[in-house]
């Protein structure tokens, strides 16, 4: 009796000490695989003090902060009602505009903000991000997209170039999408889409929406 | 009666630790694989410093998941009750601020999170489904030896 209670007890603490050792190390390696990383290749048009995002007229006023992820359909209508104006302005370059790609809903965000950032380079970054909001599935990481479809997509809007396909391929900007979850976590962006004009969220309820209201609150920071 | 509920006790002690534990286990593992957006939902509250509700963001699913296998395995329940009801306190308070202060946000418990539209949100259901599973880990931590437990008296 007395063995049987002593090995009870083993494997009690056994079991312990196997399911504390699982949690750390699913901690340590949750908190591994999300760091940000100092030496990830970063596209060209990205600076580190904008949290890592896609910048647009870098010298201009004011600051347009987009958050966005490539699977959020709100996201996708948000790019429905406001894009063509933003592109407009962006085009005038009447205001600096960042676009950070999260990629908190999964490994279809990361495959579309890469070729978003890969589009980039090739100064084609509005066109790649309305033809992949264009084309989101209606699940989210359906299967839907994959390297070859974001290639395609690319070269639907005219991007066939080899070295923007090599990009998409290689992944080449999959580690800066961690940097730009990391930044963004850092300033407390919990929701997507978020539109932030010179560092201050506009209202959430009336004016993310309404392409009335979202172009007279541009107008009021000075878009003309 | 009373002789029937002390009969009964095992049992409701391993109906509870298979409830807890498998509520705890099945959230965990839903949030475990998507920490970004589990940090988020931690944010979402604007209760933490930002820096602290991406720490707990990242490590509450895996922590979840060590109490829930521990108290499924009926080991150390004593403890794994504390610590979950302990965490049912604490997400009780968090949702019923949120609510308090007006915010709309998913409370995140099963993977999703951030803010919603106001219509979405589900705040009383929240918190009578989290008081019944603090009631459990309190029946437990009184109670911690029931039938198909590892741990022995």
């Amino acid at each position: 009796m007395a063995t049987n209670s002593n090995s009870d007890k083993g494997t009690r603490n056994l079991v312990i000490g196997m399911v504390s050792f699982i949690v750390i190390v699913g901690v340590v390696f949750s908190f591994i695989s999300n760091r940000s990383s100092s030496t990830a290749q970063v596209p060209a048009a990205v600076s580190e003090a904008d949290g890592y995002g896609i910048v647009l007229n870098p010298t201009a006023t004011p600051q347009v902060d987009i958050y966005v992820d490539y699977q959020c359909p709100v996201c996708k209508n948000f790019e429905i009602i406001n894009g063509g104006y933003l592109a407009e302005v962006a085009a005038a370059g009447k205001a600096k505009i960042v676009v950070h790609p999260m990629t908190f809903i999964g490994a279809e965000s990361i495959l579309a903000a890469n070729a978003a950032a890969c589009a980039a380079d090739e100064n084609k970054f509005l066109d790649m991000n309305l033809a992949i909001f264009q084309n989101q599935s209606s699940a989210e990481n359906s299967g839907l997209w994959t390297g070859d479809y974001m290639k395609r997509l690319g070269n639907s809007i005219g991007l066939k170039s080899a070295s923007f396909e090599k990009c998409v391929t290689d992944g080449t900007y999959v580690d800066w999408t961690k940097n730009v979850a990391q930044a963004s976590a850092a300033s407390n962006v919990n929701s997507t889409p978020t539109v932030k004009i010179n560092g201050k969220e506009i209202d959430r309820n009336t004016q993310y929406m309404d392409p009335v209201k979202f172009r007279a609150a541009l107008e009021a920071a000075g878009v003309k | 009666m009373l002789n029937k509920l002390i009969k009964l006790q095992p049992w409701l002690t391993l109906l509870f630790r298979l409830a807890l534990g498998a509520v705890l286990l099945v959230a965990g593992a839903l949030k475990v694989g998507n920490p970004q957006k589990s940090a988020m939902a931690v944010r979402a509250y604007e209760l933490l410093p930002i820096d602290i509700a991406n720490f707990f963001g990242y490590v509450l699913p895996w922590f979840e998941i060590g109490v829930g296998a521990l108290l499924i395995l009926g080991v150390a329940v004593k403890i794994s009750a504390f610590l979950g009801g302990a965490t049912m306190l604490i997400f009780i308070l968090a949702i019923s601020q949120a609510w308090a202060r007006g915010l709309s946000i998913d409370c995140g418990c099963f993977g999703g999170g951030g803010a919603i539209d106001p219509s979405q949100t589900k705040y009383l259901e929240e918190i009578l489904r989290d008081i019944a599973l603090m009631l459990m880990a309190i029946y437990l931590y009184r109670f911690p030896s029931g039938r198909f437990a590892l741990d022995k008296e």
